[in-house]
């Protein structure tokens, strides 16, 4: 691949601004849709870019106590590796930009470093609603991010290969794997609102016990990044979810179709439910989701070892 | 009859402590103790499981003895004053029965012991008579102030009747009294402030919640951060301006407040108010509980993650909001009561609205309810947890919903009616499963009794005037109001010195019954539950809130923008 079409696959299409302003999007629809099924009215298609606009001129306060190039370098560190990810992935349909055998493996740490980030971000403040904040999000990690692989794991089983591309190839050419591994859309699904920290699962960076959690003493910039950073997650975890289990992307009619798809079901989600305490989400996942995740995986290993075809 | 016969009997137990005993009427029996002798008594009433410690009132004689120079004979009723020290009052309260200890001091050096060790609810009405009055209670375990100001000047007390709002400024004490160093706690504990600002409270309140990991080891409380100094300015506004201050003590129970104090005040004057007045007062009441309970829903639910129900309840709520402004024309301070009647009446067409207004909230309360005793997430957030059993709450001396969701049948509404609830009765809605979704439970159904007695009441509204002339000068004397407002039992003391001014109006309202109880019952929970026990008794801030005003050092009414930065970055230790 030649350095000019690298540098405009960095910075225009698939990553860079064209990452920006779809997941500015996506934050809108899902804002928006949230608003309506809970009767509200909702945002302005425009709200997401002012809010970053506005968090952007904002001054960036680096409170007392901090190590401060950690402070302000931990954003920027979750920022890159969400970006990082999209380059992996089939983003609006397109073939991915990069990919090689395990990207897969490799796009599923980077969605991790948010979340690393975020804890590392609260545990270096003084702020005890800060340390409270990230412990909690660090456990939460380690309870959905072993289910959340498994499920991904269960496509690439099926399709024989560990590089994005080849499963969404695979999967387009094959029956949805949403109906052939209904419990593993499942657990990919509610792993990725675990992630997002959508509710039921904010105990995080739930406002009435911990003010905003990890992130309580960040504004400015800072903040600003680990938003962006979490609507670029949520675009590229609809991405391979949809690519995934969706019957793949192809084009990028398919992609919009699939991803609203996606997003409507987690925003139906997040309405739905009250807010889960940490134990109950530690709880949820380790007594269902892994197990759900574990037992799709050994059927598909079961079945592939007798050599049915998926 | 048989209220008498108990508090006859009471006579008899207390005797041993008793100096004089008077019973005011059928439901008052009033008790002089000393100083010396309020304990044993108290824990004599506290062995016979006669009620719960309602209020402590103080008062400062020194200005009633100035009256009754003045007036000599007039006021044969009111009982002599001490030569101008302080009393105490503690207030009891049993059904419709109130039983009332008062221990005379001397001005000098006024102290009596804390109660706490037999009633451990009394520490915040202790702190209260302390911080306000300068009587000092002896035993107290813990004297960090309640509602004072950390920089309130040492010896200066706002209710007694020798301070003069004014005498504050410039006595700011330069360095706050003990503000107390950041306690660490033990190895791997740490404490989890919440409040005065956090998101999770609408109004300022502070609490200390210690905890170990996410479980709270210990919970402490501080309040104050709104005072307003009601109490104070009462005694130096008329009868009259007083209802419409009396309204603005809190903005979600106003208009239970405002008829608290009238009807205390007609008693007092012996003002025989119109029918339809008080059937038209109790219909306001309960629109008021149902906005109430509706509003505290949706905040409830919001604490505990669930914000659609939070959205859903409170669009439902504007409702009752719009029937309430329809009628009276305000949303917030209804003033609906005059001292003798009402000042709006309730027409064909208000009754239309409201009877459409009551099926359409019906309905969506059933809805409600449904969700709050189904929906599976939401029960793993209440079901179990929160419990306040029964025997704490009947000894903590909790109210209102909050106690009826323990089991303790306490609704004065039902034990001792006032307004029309006579004619009207209510049924009082219990529940024994002490846990946070009895609490949901016993609101809602709540909810629905509201609304069939505004259905009731419209069908039969007396007819008659709405309003008769009551005196501007109320003779002198002391009552005691009590109502059922949605947090539970309001109660008033009033005490009228025979002039166009009360000499005194002691207001404890039910928020600071319950906070006893939610203090001993967060502890062992985990962190993320606290929000939603302490929303559990619907806590109201400016309820608690109401004796003081602070002005700080050289402090000026009106501040510019710019003053107010520079005084922020000079407080904090920066230089402007």
């Amino acid at each position: 691949m030649n350095v000019v079409l690298a540098i405009v696959a960095m910075i225009l299409f698939p990553g860079g601004l064209f990452v920006i302003v779809g997941s500015l999007a996506y934050e809108y629809v899902d804002r928006k849709l949230v608003a309506r099924f809970q009767n509200r009215v909702g945002p302005r298609w425009f709200q997401p870019l002012a809010d970053l606009v506005k968090l952007l001129v904002k001054e960036e306060i680096v409170p007392a106590g901090v190590n401060r190039g950690l402070f302000i370098w931990l954003p920027v560190a979750a920022l890159a590796a969400a970006f990082t990810a999209a380059l992996y992935i089939p983003m609006a349909g397109f073939p991915p930009t990069w990919g090689y055998r395990g990207d897969l493996v490799v796009t599923v740490y980077l969605l991790m470093m948010m979340t690393l980030c975020i804890g590392l971000a609260g545990a270096n403040t003084t702020d005890r609603f800060s340390i409270v904040g990230s412990t909690r999000a660090l456990t939460q990690l380690f309870s959905y991010e072993a289910p959340f692989l498994l499920a991904l794991l269960g496509p690439a089983i099926a399709a024989g290969t560990w590089r994005i591309s080849e499963v969404n190839g695979y999967a387009r050419e094959n029956m949805w794997m949403i109906v052939t591994q209904p419990l593993g859309f499942l657990v990919a699904l509610i792993g990725l609102m675990g992630k997002l920290e959508l509710p039921p699962f904010d105990a995080p960076e739930a406002e009435t016990e911990i003010v905003s959690g990890a992130l309580t003493e960040y504004s400015g910039r800072g903040l600003a990044f680990f938003r962006l950073g979490r609507d670029v997650e949520l675009l590229v975890g609809l991405t391979l979810i949809s690519a995934f289990y969706l019957g793949g992307l192809a084009n990028p009619l398919q992609f919009v179709l699939k991803t609203i798809g996606l997003l409507f079901i987690t925003a139906a989600l997040q309405s739905l439910f009250a807010r889960l305490r940490i134990d109950q989400t530690v709880g949820l996942w380790w007594r269902a989701g892994a197990v759900l995740a574990l037992v799709q995986l050994l059927i598909l290993i079961g079945l592939k070892s007798l050599g049915v075809h998926l | 009859m048989s209220e008498q016969m108990t508090l006859g009997s009471m006579t008899e137990l207390l005797k041993p402590w008793t100096v004089a005993s008077r019973p005011v009427s059928d439901t008052r029996l009033e008790v002089e103790t000393t100083a010396a002798n309020i304990v044993p008594a108290v824990g004599a009433l506290k062995t016979a499981q006669w009620g719960f410690l309602s209020a402590i009132t103080g008062l400062d004689n020194s200005a009633a003895v100035k009256a009754d120079s003045g007036t000599a004979a007039a006021s044969g009723a009111a009982p002599a004053h001490n030569g101008g020290g302080f009393e105490v009052l503690y207030h009891f309260c049993r059904g419709p029965s109130v039983l009332t200890f008062r221990v005379k001091l001397p001005r000098e050096a006024p102290t009596v012991p804390t109660l706490s060790a037999v009633v451990p609810s009394a520490l915040i009405y202790e702190k209260e008579l302390a911080e306000t009055f300068g009587v000092t209670i002896e035993g107290i375990p813990d004297r960090r102030r309640q509602f004072l100001s950390d920089d309130w000047p040492t010896n200066l007390y706002p209710m007694r009747k020798d301070f003069s709002p004014g005498s504050a400024e410039g006595l700011a004490q330069a360095a706050p009294v003990a503000v107390a160093e950041e306690r660490r706690g033990t190895l791997g504990t740490f404490i989890v402030p919440i409040g005065p600002q956090h998101p999770a409270l609408k109004e300022p309140g502070h609490f200390e919640l210690t905890v170990d990991g996410e479980t709270v080891t210990h919970a402490a409380i501080r309040l104050g951060y709104v005072h307003r100094g009601i109490e104070k300015g009462a005694e130096d506004r008329s009868w009259i301006h007083n209802i419409y201050l009396m309204e603005r003590i809190c903005g979600i129970c106003s208009h239970i407040h405002s008829t608290a104090y009238v009807l205390g005040v007609e008693k007092l004057a012996g003002t025989a108010v119109p029918p339809r007045a008080q059937a038209i007062r109790t219909i306001f009441a309960e629109m008021e509980r149902v906005h109430s309970h509706l509003l505290w829903l949706g905040v409830a639910a919001h604490e505990a993650g669930f914000d659609t129900l939070f959205m859903y309840s409170w669009r439902d709520r504007e409702t009752i909001m719009d029937l309430l402004e329809e009628i009276s024309g305000n949303r917030v301070n209804y003033s609906v009561n005059l001292l003798g009647g009402v000042k709006y009446d309730i027409d064909a067409k208000g009754t239309d609205s409201l009877r459409r207004g009551m099926d359409f909230l019906e309905k969506r309360t059933r809805h409600y309810l449904k969700i709050v005793t189904n929906d599976e997430s939401f029960l793993r957030r209440t079901r179990g947890v929160g419990n306040i059993t029964f025997e704490q709450a009947n000894l903590l001396g909790t109210v209102g919903p909050t106690a009826r969701a323990s089991g303790v049948s306490r609704d004065l509404r039902v034990e001792a009616p006032y307004l029309a609830y006579a004619d009207f009765p209510v049924k009082t809605v219990l529940d024994t499963r002490c846990d946070l979704e009895a609490r949901f439970i016993v609101r809602i159904n709540e909810l629905f009794e509201s609304y069939r007695l505004i259905r009731a009441i419209l069908e039969k509204l007396p007819p008659g005037d709405l309003a008769v002339a009551s005196p501007r000068r109320v003779p002198a004397g002391e009552v005691i109001s009590r109502v059922e407002a949605p947090r539970g039992e309001l109660f008033y003391f009033i005490r009228s010195g025979g002039g166009v001014k009360p000499d005194r109006v002691k207001v404890r309202t039910p928020s600071l019954c319950n906070w006893a109880a939610v203090l001993s019952v967060a502890v062992g929970h985990k962190l993320a539950d606290i929000p939603m026990i302490m929303v559990g008794i619907d806590p109201c801030f400016s309820c608690n809130d109401r004796s003081i005003t602070v002005r700080r050092r050289g402090s000026d009414e009106r501040w510019t923008w710019e003053e107010l930065r520079r005084y922020g970055i000079s407080y904090y230790g920066g230089d402007a």
